[in-house]
């Protein structure tokens, strides 16, 4: 089937068969390495992408969804202020996540300050708890988000009163 | 955006997402049953392209090597376990050789495998320990109190982030092998064994290791092959990477324990004789069998002095997959043990835990079982008041205590809880046997502009461990730390560090690393630069074990933990709820204190996930298949709160390991604590709610 979407602010198109998922899409069609093709069960969170604003595991996202969608991989992020707040926030907050699992972080932890613009501490474990990786100090990543959500509110300030 | 066609040379790229033009992609045919002759292996027609590789295929050994073991690469006449590797299949598409694995018939004269471990044939036993320690069987004759008990723990699941493979590729006229290992040279040394070249003609480069676990260490080495042998075969680059599913059934987990302890106790309580029987059940093969078993015997009385002593380990082989190293090495199985067995006299004598042990620590002078005398001075006597005061210890058990005295038989509302204390000991620079016996060895070279560049084969595992080798060199030399580069590991330019494990690199490594760019200031101003300088490690008195009885001392240093658990039980499934962990540690000098803290917050769950909630599925010596869906995980909306603290410290003492510490104090103070709540043994890991429900209603 063909599938047209936008894949990190562009236009795409691309061949899948019906069972592909969204993980595989992105890695073998368009080289998008960030998302991990581990568990394919949904279990892990490392292939963690954003599907229409969404963090949603790629690996259980079946190819028809695709379609017409909005997908934001950690490739994309990267280029957005967003990530550059997450960055800042969690190097401030000396939370460090494993080069595994930083992306699928990133990536729920933008969702959730999408939603929740001040996140307790409860709600942000909450959150990434869909991610799983041995690597994670929970009270760094609170304060890695809380820290990036004060950046984000800073600069969301700043660009309003301009 | 598609990366750079070099990349499969390159650094930092984690093996998942390493391509090579013309690769092709490997893919095993494992043993259908656990133990058995194979009659036949059935392959049909290939297509094009594609290639089988049978152990008659190998061009040089077929065995990987390691520490007296032979592991097959390929199993050519036997099966000593389901999923044991026998075919190779090699080829451009990954769905055409998952459609051709199926196709595949291996047949096996199937035997009677050998599942049980805990009451073991002598034919079973690969490895045996045994020592004494004063008089036991006096003190036995003396005692006014003898008591028993069985612990056990089961297996458990590195979950490393990226499922274990290797990539072989050609660069010039050597074969590159890029795989996370912890253990650069001993993929070299196999891959170079089993396709019958040079050492020089292997060049190893280890890919992003993550967290792992010491789940790292040797495995790696038999995919290498499997890459190198399809390479070399096949003329392409070749990658094998497992699925997840292949991956948590096959490759080796956590070793299982059986501790069975005999206590004797004087008329005033105090502990003065203990006899350990050690069973690790190390699953079929079990090439770090002798590293485990010396581990848990040598750690035996956890943090308590016994004056009399006699310890037993065997390590038991069984079909299951190979079951060996975790974190926390063999002394997590014995710490649990004489931690929980402390924690039972206590509250069979209605006495403090932290009092009681306090009569009990292991202290400087304190006779060790190899006859030494223990040369460092502990700290759990510290440990164990701060700990007391940050958790409320006293208070909450004690309360906790009455009420458990008080419950009737019939289950009240309100959720039972309890509180368990627990210390333990990480060996730094352990001196065991042949983990030990090669030299580590790390270069250091000030350049004539000023840079410092560390050479070593140890692998980091994360930016931490890479940023307390940088500062330590950097303070040394007063080089400013962005001069400081670690150089990439890579076995054709860095020497050999040995196997990378959590308490090795700190407390050699980066003592190495100390100890060359101490040479090179000296040196500073008198020889012109470019300056290197070479640090070998060697233990200084190595053990040596002999017919019950064990000589050297068995570490470098010690780090000291304690560690404090509470939690409550559900009423009414008895599933546990952590409410708090609070850890003391006596890490020496500690480098990098967020560093620290984030190592021992995620050694803490992963602790904890062993004590109630990762528990494998072994059925009939298999893992079940799709198993990894069913394994529990201590998630992060679960979490704790983790409180950590470091005893003070000075710039002068020196840095020790302090990752495995977690996994040595924990299971026992979460036992201790779960015994509490539930009013019943707590001797067996994972605790499981139903079995104790059940236990309950028999009561």
């Amino acid at each position: 089937m063909k599938l047209d979407f936008i894949l990190n602010g562009e236009d795409v198109s691309c061949q899948a068969e019906a069972g592909d998922r969204l993980a595989y899409i992105l890695r073998e069609r368009f080289s998008l390495l960030g998302a991990k093709e581990d568990c394919r069960s949904g279990h892990c969170g490392l292939c963690m992408v954003s599907l229409n604003g969404r963090a949603v595991p790629s690996c259980l996202v079946p190819a028809f969804r695709v379609r017409g969608a909005e997908v934001v991989t950690i490739e994309g992020f990267e280029l957005t202020d967003d990530y550059a707040d997450l960055r800042d926030g969690f190097r401030k907050a000396g939370a460090e996540p494993c080069e595994f699992c930083r992306g699928a972080v990133f990536l729920s932890a933008a969702a959730l300050l999408d939603e929740r613009p001040r996140p307790e501490a409860t709600e942000i474990l909450e959150h990434l708890s869909a991610v799983f990786c041995r690597c994670h100090d929970p009270s760094a990543l609170v304060r890695g988000v809380q820290t990036a959500a004060e950046l984000r509110a800073r600069r969301m300030y700043f660009r309003a009163n301009r | 955006m598609p990366r750079d066609r070099n990349e499969s040379l390159s650094a930092d790229i984690p093996l998942s997402d390493l391509r090579d033009e013309g690769m092709i992609r490997v893919v095993t045919v494992r043993a259908p049953v656990c133990r058995g002759r194979i009659t036949d292996i059935e392959v049909p027609r290939l297509p094009r392209g594609y290639r089988a590789i049978r152990a008659e295929d190998i061009p040089g050994e077929n065995r990987l090597a390691i520490l007296g073991f032979d592991i097959p690469i390929l199993a050519r006449d036997r099966v000593a376990y389901a999923g044991e590797p026998v075919l190779l299949l090699a080829g451009p598409d990954p769905a055409v050789l998952e459609d051709l694995r199926s196709t595949v018939r291996v047949s096996v004269q199937e035997e009677e495998p050998v599942l049980e471990w805990e009451s073991f044939s002598p034919e079973q036993v690969i490895q045996r320990r045994s020592a004494v320690l004063g008089n036991p069987e006096k003190a036995f004759e003396a005692a006014a109190e003898v008591l028993e008990a069985r612990y056990r723990t089961d297996s458990q699941e590195h979950l490393y982030p990226e499922p274990q493979g290797a990539l072989a590729v050609f660069d010039y006229d050597k074969l590159v092998i890029r795989c996370a290992t912890q253990w650069p040279f001993h993929v070299r040394d196999c891959v170079r064994s089993v396709l019958g070249v040079k050492p020089q003609e292997v060049i190893v480069r280890p890919t992003p290791l993550g967290i792992p676990m010491e789940g790292r260490l040797w495995y790696p080495s038999v995919l290498a092959c499997h890459a190198a042998l399809a390479a070399v075969l096949c003329r392409k680059p070749a990658r094998i990477l497992l699925s997840r599913d292949e991956d948590f059934r096959f490759t080796p987990k956590k070793a299982r324990s059986l501790v069975t302890l005999r206590a004797g106790l004087d008329p005033s309580g105090t502990l003065t004789v203990l006899e350990a029987v050690v069973v690790l059940n190390t699953g079929a093969y079990a090439p770090l069998a002798s590293e485990l078993l010396e581990q848990a015997c040598l750690q035996i009385t956890g943090s308590l002095s016994i004056p009399n002593l006699r310890v037993q380990g065997y390590a038991v082989r069984t079909n299951t997959p190979p079951l060996g190293a975790f974190s926390g090495m063999g002394a997590a199985h014995s710490l649990f043990a004489a931690e929980s067995l402390a924690s039972r006299i206590a509250r069979d004598r209605e006495e403090d835990p932290l009092e009681w042990r306090a009569r009990h620590f292991l202290r400087k002078g304190s006779p060790l079982l190899t006859g030494e005398r223990l040369r460092d001075r502990t700290t759990f006597e510290e440990i164990g008041s701060r700990l007391k005061a940050s958790s409320d210890f006293a208070r909450k058990h004690g309360s906790n205590e009455l009420i458990r005295k008080r419950r009737s038989a019939s289950r009240s509302e309100e959720a039972p809880r309890g509180i368990g204390i627990a210390f333990g000991y990480q060996a730094n620079g352990a001196s065991y046997a042949a983990l030990a016996s090669g030299t580590f060895t790390v270069e250091t070279t000030l350049n004539k502009d000023l840079s410092l560049v560390i050479s070593t084969s140890a692998i980091a595992g994360d930016e931490g461990i890479r940023s307390i080798w940088r500062s330590t060199a950097a303070g040394i030399l007063g080089v400013p730390l962005g001069r400081v580069s670690i150089s990439e590991v890579d076995t054709a330019s860095v020497p050999d560090s040995g196997p990378s494990m959590l308490s090795r690199n700190i407390s050699v490594v980066n003592r190495l690393i100390e100890r060359s760019c101490i040479a090179i200031r000296s040196r500073r101003f008198r020889s012109p630069l470019p300056i290197a300088s070479r640090a070998v490690h060697r233990p200084r008195n190595p053990l040596r074990w002999e017919e019950d009885a064990v000589r050297g001392y068995p570490f470098e240093s010690l780090s000291c933990c304690g560690a404090v658990v509470e939690l409550e039980l559900d009423t009414w499934s008895m599933e546990p709820r952590i409410l708090g962990v609070w850890l003391c540690v006596d890490g020496g000098r500690i480098a990098s204190e967020r560093f620290a803290r984030g190592t021992l917050s995620s050694s803490t769950l992963a602790a904890l996930g062993q004590c109630f909630r990762e528990r494998l599925p072994f059925e009939e010596g298999r893992v079940a298949e799709n198993g990894y869906r069913e394994y529990g995980l201590l998630s992060l909306a679960e979490a704790p709160p983790i409180e950590i603290e470091f005893l003070p410290w000075s710039d002068t003492d020196p840095l020790k390991g302090i990752g495995e510490l977690p996994f040595l104090c924990i299971p026992a103070a979460f036992a201790s604590a779960a015994a509490q709540a539930s009013d019943l043994g707590g001797e067996s890991l994972p605790f499981d709610g139903a079995e104790y429900l059940a236990g309950m209603e028999a009561v």
